[in-house]
């Protein structure tokens, strides 16, 4: 069920642990993800989604397990090596400059230079080139004199958008959503849906948040589930349905009690 | 309405009852007078020298700074340069920082009468001196006033004790001629002690502080000697909140309004009140003189007015509170 | 596709009243003085080569502290320090003078020291701003004490200490000390619209969270930002002592208000994000032409003091009008 044909995975999860004064935040999770495959992953609030990805870009260190990309170690001291490495994660809050417009957004921390007479200048007209280019690879309009303006201005899909355009701007091999529709309206969210089929056939490998379970079996390959910070299973989409996976989120009391 | 048409009417709405007379008469003199602060005490001299500007019929400018800063004062002096007085009347806030702004603005063709402050050294015209070019100082004599406070207080404690002196800071020519007179008048005082100057910064909370900070240290304070407004204020505060209303004496330079109920309720011993009236009333009469060519005295006193229970309800005496 | 998105069209009112309301409404009070002092003084308000130098030597005192106040709050924080940072440079630089005698390396000596000097209490605000998480306004009014009290000391007790000769006087003499002021908001306006300095101050200030997401050392940064602002109070004191030919502990007492006056009514927010150096320059313009211009038009002292508090709660009211515009979808 890999598309694209390679049989290593791009990354692996290998019994990763972690600790947080006293609470094992999440326990031995191991988890692998095939090049190009989408890999749902869900569970109840407090599963441990969000410490899982904060370990794999790099923000937190695992007392406990490793993580492999591209069949190499990752043990960063920061989560700009992670970045530079080719994983990109969206973070729920988008992580965008409100003030600044979509060319600054997408080159935050590493704008591009020009030297004026020896002055160091941001080099804007290849900034707003870029995000023109960008804004067309992934197929959203915006109008041209809205470049300019903060991003602020714009709708909640736009924003979305540009966090996934700057991610693959920055060539992201690996891309990490975080509830990627939460704050959008139906119209929205169905726009960012296809955004996310589209990456998946450029080959972008992707690990997406959500409590939408209708997004997760619309996109992914894999489900796989957490809960109280272990996991408690893994499914082929095609193999299964809302109803076990939530059972699987939930536990088994749950289904006794049922 | 848009903002900015809203922002015009309201801008012309706030200045139309405070604007000026009408353009100046072509040979009717032009007087501007910048005070150091706003102080019930400059406004008091403005009222006099509102009646010699009525009596002489010229024209009196006013503007005032709102703290006793050159920051602020020096930018109202080059407004006042640019409206081309004839003469300028001003009670420069710092004897050596304003030499160089006042000396730009008689370069400018303006002659230069400092009231109740100097410059320099304070004698004009007498060829010494960065700051020698003023025409005239009308003032108090502040080092015999200060020697006025040292005998009213030294009379107020019996003769013995220990005081010391409560200032605005240094630097202010008033200020310190008040402090170098008391101090020398006290040195004919063998029995009396006079311990170090504190220093409030025209801040009378400070002054209250300082105050019980120096009764802490010397718990035998006879007396303190308050040499301005806010300095007089706060040391009466000061005595006071420590309970010793009575038993240290309070002299005070200044009268300020509310000073008869102070004296008569016993917060302060002595006034001495200095006559600003008189300050602003001849300093307009000079300036008008000098504007017209005549020579005029480099130097005018204008005298004081020590006020306490005895005398505090005659009419006479009164009339030298200041006020706004 | 674009269909889909049906964007919330954000009106572009607002974003352009907020720009364009400074130079408006200096341009009307310029309109205003001159035809009122027509009418009323016979006189011309701006062909005046001496008004206009007037009007600007007023604005460049408080305009040099509201260059490093721009970036402070731009970047969401504010610096209350500035007015004694700059009365503690004046001081300084008198008192090195005093100390060094006659020769003529002392004077520049004294200008390198003061600012020197000047840096400390600016690394000490961005070393509790960034790294202690000491909120700005806390921050920076315990060191408005501190470097209050230095001053102080640093000038013994007369609290002014008089510089002993007159080389550094051309300083603060004619137009010199308004080019020095025009050259260095020039230079950092440069540095805030084009450098990558400028655009993380933008960013800091606008979502810290995604500064610090993008590999911006946000902590060294802020930490520059307040001393930028402390040089800036510096250099302010340096021109005070040429001026006036003392340095006074309470010099810059008087400014820093007017500092982030200038900053807010050029359309900057208080809470970060936004605004520029022009629009800061228009400020302190507008405030010094109020100033000087109801002088000159005999308006009655106290007006004074009320006009330029009007002017500031226009310029907030405006940006509310703005945000409140620009929120609503």
């Amino acid at each position: 069920m890999n598309p694209s044909g390679s049989t290593d995975p791009i990354l692996e999860v290998k019994s990763v642990s972690i600790r947080f004064g006293g609470v094992d935040a999440l326990k031995d999770v191991s988890l692998a993800l095939a090049r190009g495959e989408v890999l749902g992953l869900v569970g109840d609030n407090g599963a441990g989604k969000s410490t899982l990805i904060k370990i794999i870009s790099g923000v937190y260190r695992p007392h406990q397990g490793e993580v492999w990309f591209e069949a190499r170690r990752l043990a960063p001291r920061d989560p700009q090596e992670v970045r530079a490495h080719g994983i990109e994660t969206i973070y729920q809050d988008l992580a965008l400059a409100d003030n600044l417009d979509v060319g600054s957004n997408i080159f935050l921390g590493r704008e591009p230079i020009v030297r004026r007479f020896g002055w160091p200048a941001i080099d804007r007209g290849r900034m707003r080139r870029v995000a023109r280019e960008v804004l067309e690879r992934i197929d959203i309009a915006i109008p041209e004199r809205k470049l300019d303006r903060p991003v602020q201005m714009l709708s909640g899909g736009q924003r979305q958008a540009i966090a996934i355009g700057r991610a693959i701007y920055w060539n992201a091999r690996l891309l990490i959503m975080d509830e990627p529709t939460a704050a959008l309206g139906v119209p929205e969210q169905r726009k960012v849906m296809e955004l996310i089929r589209s990456l998946k056939r450029a080959g972008v490998s992707i690990i997406l948040i959500s409590h939408n379970l209708h997004d997760i079996f619309a996109a992914s390959d894999r489900i796989a589930v957490l809960r109280r910070g272990e996991k408690a299973g893994e499914r082929r989409t095609a193999e299964t349905d809302g109803e076990e996976i939530v059972h699987l989120m939930v536990g088994d009391e749950y289904k006794q009690r049922a | 309405m848009s903002a900015f048409c809203r922002v015009l009417l309201l801008g012309a709405l706030l200045l139309a009852p405070g604007a000026g007379p009408a353009a100046a008469d072509a040979d009717k003199p032009v007087i501007a007078l910048l005070p150091g602060v706003v102080d019930p005490f400059y406004f008091t001299m403005r009222r006099g020298a509102e009646k010699a500007a009525k009596e002489e019929g010229v024209q009196l400018l006013f503007q005032i700074p709102k703290t006793w800063n050159t920051t602020e004062q020096v930018p109202i002096l080059r407004a006042f340069v640019a409206k081309k007085p004839d003469v300028l009347l001003i009670a420069p806030v710092d004897k050596q920082q304003l030499i160089r702004p006042l000396k730009e603005a008689q370069g400018a063709g303006i002659k230069i009468i400092t009231v109740d402050t100097f410059i320099d050294d304070g004698k004009y015209q007498d060829g010494k001196g960065p700051g020698d070019f003023p025409l005239s100082f009308v003032a108090s004599d502040n080092t015999e006033g200060g020697r006025i406070a040292a005998r009213a207080l030294a009379k107020a404690i019996g003769g013995k004790g220990t005081v010391y002196c409560e200032n605005n800071k240094p630097g202010i020519s008033s200020t310190d001629q008040r402090v170098q007179g008391f101090l020398e008048e006290m040195k004919a005082h063998p029995d009396i002690k006079v311990l170090a100057t504190q220093y409030n910064e025209d801040d009378a909370n400070r002054a209250a502080s300082n105050v019980s900070a120096v009764l802490a240290r010397n718990p035998n304070l006879a007396g303190v000697f308050g040499v301005n407004t806010f300095s007089g204020m706060g040391a009466a505060e000061g005595v006071k909140r420590a309970g010793k209303t009575g038993k240290v004496k309070v002299v005070v330079f200044d009268a300020v309004p509310g000073i008869d109920k102070q004296i008569k309720s016993g917060l302060v011993d002595i006034a001495i009140a200095q006559k600003p009236a008189d300050m602003g009333y001849w300093g307009v009469k000079y300036a008008v003189g000098a504007a017209r060519g005549k020579k005029i005295p480099t130097e005018r006193g204008t005298g004081f007015v020590v006020m306490d229970k005895s005398n505090i309800d005659r009419p006479d005496v009164r009339q030298y509170i200041y006020s706004n | 596709m674009t269909a889909a998105f049906s964007p919330s069209e954000r009106l572009d009112r607002p974003a352009w009243i907020g720009r364009v309301w400074p130079w408006l409404f200096l341009g009307a009070l310029l309109v205003f003085f001159e035809v009122w002092s027509r009418l009323r003084v016979d006189r011309s308000f701006l062909w005046n080569v001496y008004n206009v130098q007037a009007i600007l030597l007023a604005a460049s005192a408080p305009l040099l502290l509201a260059i490093g106040q721009t970036f402070v709050i731009i970047a969401a924080g504010i610096d209350l320090s500035v007015g004694f940072v700059m009365g503690l440079a004046a001081v300084t630089v008198a008192q090195v003078a005093v100390a060094g005698g006659e020769a003529a390396w002392v004077l520049p000596a004294a200008v390198v020291i003061t600012l020197l000097v000047c840096l400390i209490p600016g690394w000490i605000n961005g070393v509790l701003i960034a790294r202690l998480g000491v909120p700005a306004f806390i921050g920076t009014l315990g060191m408005y004490g501190v470097a209050r009290g230095a001053g102080f000391l640093a000038a013994g007790s007369g609290m002014t200490v008089s510089v002993p000769h007159e080389g550094l006087a051309w300083l603060g003499t004619g137009w010199t000390p308004i080019a020095l002021t025009g050259a260095l908001l020039a230079v950092m306006h440069l540095v805030l619209s084009t450098t990558r300095f400028g655009q993380y101050t933008y960013a800091i200030g606008g979502n810290l969270q995604s500064a610090v997401r993008a590999g911006i050392d946000v902590k060294r940064h802020l930490t520059a930002i307040y001393l930028v602002s402390a040089g800036f109070a510096g250099i302010g004191g340096i021109l005070y002592a040429a001026r006036y030919g003392a340095g006074a502990a309470n010099a810059g007492e008087p400014l820093l208000l007017d500092s982030i006056a200038a900053v807010v009514i050029g359309g900057a927010s208080l809470f970060g994000g936004t605004g520029t150096l022009i629009g800061t320059l228009i400020g302190a313009l507008i405030i010094s032409v109020i100033h000087f211009g109801l002088i000159f038009i005999d308006v009655d002292a106290f007006w004074q003091f009320i006009a330029v508090g009007v002017v500031i709660i226009l310029s907030v009211l405006i940006d509310q009008y703005k945000e409140r515009l620009g929120a609503g979808a």
